[in-house]
């Protein structure tokens, strides 16, 4: 990649985002993939199908990611998820909020973009809303909260959070030998656990939504820590993931790359800005899914059934933007991307978004009721 | 076909349809008809997964002028 320009570079990058996520937007609309449906599923009726769907892709973004930092080839460490800071509290609280909004909002980050290229104007609402509060947590106003007094609970450990790390230093042994473990462990703990599902053996498209979700993970790594890679900046003469807004290595999340998204569009005729990783994701998972819905003439209209729906779909989206930000990613930014590199805090926010989006449902079926 | 209670789910996504549904046959006797009307596109999968996992029959799926029209029989 020498001969290569940074700008070339910035675009390879970017493009390999865009058709990784319009295959995600494709594959994601087709398949019916949905955490917060997944979620909805299990707490509403039992059905564990897209629940485990879920975790399919979780697996295979475990197994993928981890042999390719194995080979050598990416440095999971480099990305944000593995750092030493735990920031318990931002996990927790960032997490709860990101399940209440997504529950509220009708579906998480992803979702949002899918139902946008399938149409659904409440989506597009809800983008505003999230992009702009996602856009206040990292910059603006909740940012002072999140940074002042959410991430001020927080431990430092010894060494970097992901799970082999953390073994590796109280148990002893290589951390080669527990990165193994672990992800073996994981991977294939989870793999068994989906396909102990005689409706996911039956039907392919929990096959395929899982697999592909995850594997576009596993390509997002390849494209930002291989392809973005540069050892060396010749301006700075540090190692730089280019096209990157963390300045650090980067798979698919959903929620900053929003607020980046409006700022982008905002600042248009800014000539330093580029289009990041996280914008072209943005952009390709919405183009998928319309692609998809125009192909099978699945395209409609929605639009908002009254003044509660659109209230909800507003604070679900703001809801959305702060927990995701705080909680250093979504669904898919923590729940698939991050969990793929065994960090800990990756973990903790999966089991908190569960947890905040079942207690709305509950909620919500209470009120119904009384 | 004539049904026992309608429910207008129009304007309204996962899972509220679903929720609803839940809400609406709690009211129903055994073997009365639940008429819903949704837009989601998502709700046809839901009510397929939902009438499969809580044994209430799924009678029909339609389409009609943009909507979607489910009949199913409370168990």
């Amino acid at each position: 990649m020498s001969e290569v320009s940074p700008t070339q570079l910035a675009a390879y990058v970017s493009g390999g985002a865009f058709v990784l996520a319009f295959v995600f937007g494709a594959v994601g609309a087709k398949t019916n993939f949905c955490t917060m449906g997944a979620v909805a599923d299990w707490v509403n009726m039992g059905d564990t199908s897209r629940l485990r769907m879920w975790l399919l892709a979780i697996a295979i973004a475990i197994l993928g990611a981890n042999a390719l930092h194995l080979a050598g080839v990416v440095d999971l460490s480099k990305s944000i998820y593995q750092a030493p800071r735990f920031t318990w509290l931002s996990y927790l609280v960032g997490g709860g909020l990101f399940g209440i909004g997504m529950t509220l909002g009708s579906g998480c980050g992803s979702k949002t973009l899918i139902r946008i290229g399938g149409g659904n104007l409440k989506s597009v609402v809800v983008f505003m809303f999230l992009g702009v509060a996602a856009y206040m947590t990292l910059k603006g106003l909740f940012g002072a909260f999140r940074a002042g007094v959410l991430e001020g609970a927080s431990i430092s450990l010894a060494g970097n959070q992901d799970l082999p790390a953390i073994f590796a230093r109280l148990l002893g042994g290589e951390l080669k030998t527990w990165i193994i473990a672990v992800s073996l462990l994981f991977g294939g703990g989870l793999i068994a656990f989906v396909y102990a599902s005689k409706e996911v053996r039956q039907n392919f498209d929990f096959t395929l939504g899982g697999v592909v979700v995850g594997l576009v993970i596993v390509a997002g790594w390849y494209v930002s820590g291989k392809i973005g890679y540069v050892a060396e900046d010749p301006k700075t003469l540090e190692e730089v993931f280019v096209a990157t807004s963390s300045g650090r290595m980067e798979s698919f999340s959903f929620v900053a790359p929003m607020a980046f998204t409006l700022e982008y569009l905002m600042f248009w005729t800014d000539t330093s800005r580029i289009v990041t990783f996280g914008i072209a994701s943005a952009a390709g998972v919405v183009a998928g899914s319309a692609a998809y819905a125009l192909a099978t003439r699945t395209f409609r209209w929605e639009s908002f059934r009254d003044a509660e729906d659109t209230a909800n779909h507003m604070i679900g989206g703001i809801l959305m933007g702060f927990g995701g930000v705080t909680a250093l990613g979504c669904t898919v930014g923590q729940g698939i991307t991050g969990f793929s590199t065994l960090a800990l805090g990756s973990i903790v926010t999966f089991a908190a978004i569960i947890a905040g989006s079942a207690a709305t449902m509950k909620w919500q079926y209470w009120r119904m009721m009384h | 076909m004539n049904f026992d209670k309608d429910l207008d789910a129009r304007g309204l996504n996962c899972p509220l349809p679903i929720l609803r549904a839940k809400k609406a046959l709690n009211d129903m006797q055994s073997g009365q008809i639940l008429r819903i009307t949704a837009t989601d596109p998502g709700s046809v999968k839901d009510f397929q997964a939902f009438c499969k996992q809580t044994g209430n029959e799924l009678l029909s799926q339609t389409e009609e002028n943009k909507e979607f029209v489910v009949l199913m029989k409370r168990k």
